[in-house]
């Protein structure tokens, strides 16, 4: 790295340069914090996967009785299993997130960040419910 | 309104739908997913708890309802809105700037849209729409 002009009043250079920080390609795994910062950001991989999975599977539908089969594979259940972790880690850092963006005048964002773990609970105790109450 | 102003509010506003789209499939995503991945990944396929999907009556007898479509159009579409913009910028830091081009902003978020048409199309498309 180039060291800076000793003071404001160094003559520029004749030409502007463009600073162009270096990042070598494995600079993610020097630190916990950079892993789990791409950890988070790759969520998307597998969540986006799953989800187009299970598009395929609400289109079978239109197949007829005799056409349709649901996702039934153990590969299919590993798969699942490893994008649950994935989908977990992400939900837990964005509902964490909510205290930092949500700013409710006497609302401690501890309370914030509660109330949105809370709404996930409920939620998922509800679609849990109607995925099992409505099957046979 | 002068000519200044308008140019200045044309970007604020493509921030705030791009935005409001990666905020809200963030939530979606965050809430909604991970029960489905669990119930209908993990349980059904086991045959640990009995799953709608499981068979073909229950699964179309759902999948008619129209605010079932809607749900899983928000449930499926809205979340790549928050995968295209986290997608680009894993690339963006993995040493690949031309992630933040506007070619690639075009493909990452017209993918996006292109998940969304489709997914109308398949909630549309497979079981007859029905109250009952």
């Amino acid at each position: 790295m180039k060291a800076p002009p000793v003071s404001a009043d160094a003559p520029a250079p004749a030409t502007s340069r463009v600073y162009m920080p270096e990042m070598g390609r494995g600079w993610w795994l020097r630190q916990r914090h950079y892993f789990l910062y791409m950890a988070r950001e790759f969520t998307a991989v597998p969540m986006a996967l799953w989800l187009l999975w299970f598009l395929v599977e609400i289109q079978r539908a239109s197949n007829g009785p005799k056409g349709y089969y649901p996702h039934s594979s153990i590969g299919f259940v590993v798969f699942s299993v490893i994008v649950l972790g994935f989908a977990l880690y992400h939900s837990y850092t964005f509902l964490s997130l909510a205290g930092v963006i949500i700013h409710i005048k006497g609302v401690p964002s501890r309370l914030i960040v509660l109330s949105q773990f809370a709404l996930w609970l409920g939620a998922s105790v509800v679609i849990a419910a109607v995925l099992i109450g409505f099957a046979r | 309104m002068n000519h200044e102003a308008t140019r200045q509010q044309k970007p604020a506003f493509a921030h705030l739908v791009w935005w409001f789209l990666f905020a809200q499939g963030g939530v979606i995503a965050a809430i909604l997913i991970p029960v489905h991945v669990l119930v209908q990944g993990i349980l059904g396929p086991l045959g640990i708890v009995p799953v709608v999907d499981r068979h073909y009556d229950t699964w179309v007898r759902v999948l008619s309802n129209p605010l079932v479509k809607l749900y899983l159009l928000v449930l499926i579409a809205l979340p790549f809105f928050h995968f295209a913009h986290r997608l680009r910028y894993l690339i963006v830091d993995f040493g690949v700037p031309a992630a933040k081009s506007v070619p690639a902003q075009v493909v990452f978020y017209g993918g996006a849209v292109v998940v969304a048409v489709v997914t109308i199309w398949v909630v549309l498309t497979t079981a007859p729409m029905s109250f009952g």
